[in-house]
């Protein structure tokens, strides 16, 4: 369904729960990793990536920064938010911001499924 | 002094720890603005290892530009097992009490100021260090109790930690975040210290919680 998949996240563990939960789906999507918002951009922009995931307390910029940036540069870009911080607020904040759909941390294979079906039937 | 390796924590230890940290405060914060009407800025965890004698230092120096804070201590007693700070600037308690109250100081005479402060910053504390603590158990698949919570108000940041609290001559692995309350200018630190006792079975438990990703 997705040949390219892009995971933000300034925790490499976090990156590896994220490179596991994903490729149980979709196993044979290309993974790819950026390390703070600003990278997130520029891989985005250099690899066009069929859906984004993204962390939101990251250094250099954070990823609502990265989310908007990314979305300035492709209005139809589907950037699912990974984050631990489920505020209310913070959801409304990336959902305002262009996101497809915020996860809560520790993301699970169920989870990861349940939001590329909601992809596949057009819908966050 | 030189410590043994098993009461150190590797660099992959840390990284995990340190995510674990994140998700367990961002669960925190989330449990805090559902209580009161109030955002939280995150900020990226850190994780280090220190030598407990170094503890009063490193707090000092993590809370410069404050010559006195009001503290919320509470232990934790399980396999992980530690010391849980909160630490707001002097005042604070009184910011955040007229937020639970509606914005309203009102008329409350000192004394009685000073106690609901204390009352503020002491239910703070029992959200954000429970829900925390009790979510890095959970990831962890442990069970902690609590000891009752202290609040030192007006404290010198190098008191925060009582000198005989851990064992001398180990280390300690200081898990902290800063946070900001929004629209309050207001910023805490949030610190758990678990002494090297806890060591050998956090090191396990961390794997364990990797291995549902291998």
């Amino acid at each position: 369904m997705f040949g390219k998949i892009l995971i933000v996240d300034d925790s490499r563990v976090a990156r590896m729960i994220a490179r596991k939960c994903i490729s149980t789906v979709e196993k044979d999507a290309l993974l790819y990793e950026a390390e703070d918002g600003l990278d997130g951009v520029g891989k985005y922009k250099e690899i066009r990536p069929d859906v984004t995931f993204m962390d939101l307390t990251m250094p250099v910029m954070d990823g609502i920064e990265a989310v908007k940036e990314i979305v300035q540069f492709d209005p139809r870009a589907l950037i699912i938010v990974a984050t631990a911080d489920v505020q209310q607020k913070t959801i409304s904040q990336v959902m305002e911001a262009g996101a497809f759909a915020v996860l809560r941390k520790p993301l699970s294979p169920e989870m990861v499924l349940k939001v590329f079906q909601d992809i596949g039937a057009g819908r966050g | 002094m030189e410590f043994h390796a098993e009461q150190n924590l590797t660099s992959d230890e840390h990284d995990i720890l340190q995510e674990i940290m994140n998700i367990a405060f961002g669960r925190a914060s989330a449990d805090l603005a559902e209580v009161i009407d109030i955002y939280v800025e995150l900020n990226v965890p850190y994780v280090q290892t220190l030598d407990v004698r170094e503890l009063p230092s490193y707090l000092a120096t993590e809370l410069a530009g404050h010559e006195s804070v009001s503290i919320v201590e509470q232990g934790y007693l399980g396999k992980f097992r530690g010391l849980a700070l909160l630490v707001f600037p002097v005042g604070a308690g009184r910011e955040l009490f007229s937020l639970l109250n509606g914005g309203d100081q009102g008329g409350a005479e000192s004394t009685n100021m000073a106690l609901m402060e204390r009352e503020t910053l002491m239910e703070l504390g029992n959200i954000l260090i429970g829900a925390c603590v009790g979510k890095i158990a959970e990831l962890l698949d442990d069970v902690v109790t609590y000891a009752p919570p202290r609040v030192n108000v007006e404290e010198r940041p190098e008191n925060a930690i009582v000198a005989d609290l851990f064992e001398q001559n180990t280390l300690a692995t200081v898990m902290r975040t800063v946070f900001h309350f929004k629209d309050r200018d207001i910023d805490g630190h949030f610190f758990l210290i678990n002494s090297s006792d806890s060591f050998g079975w956090l090191k396990k438990a961390l794997y364990t919680f990797m291995e549902r990703y291998a």
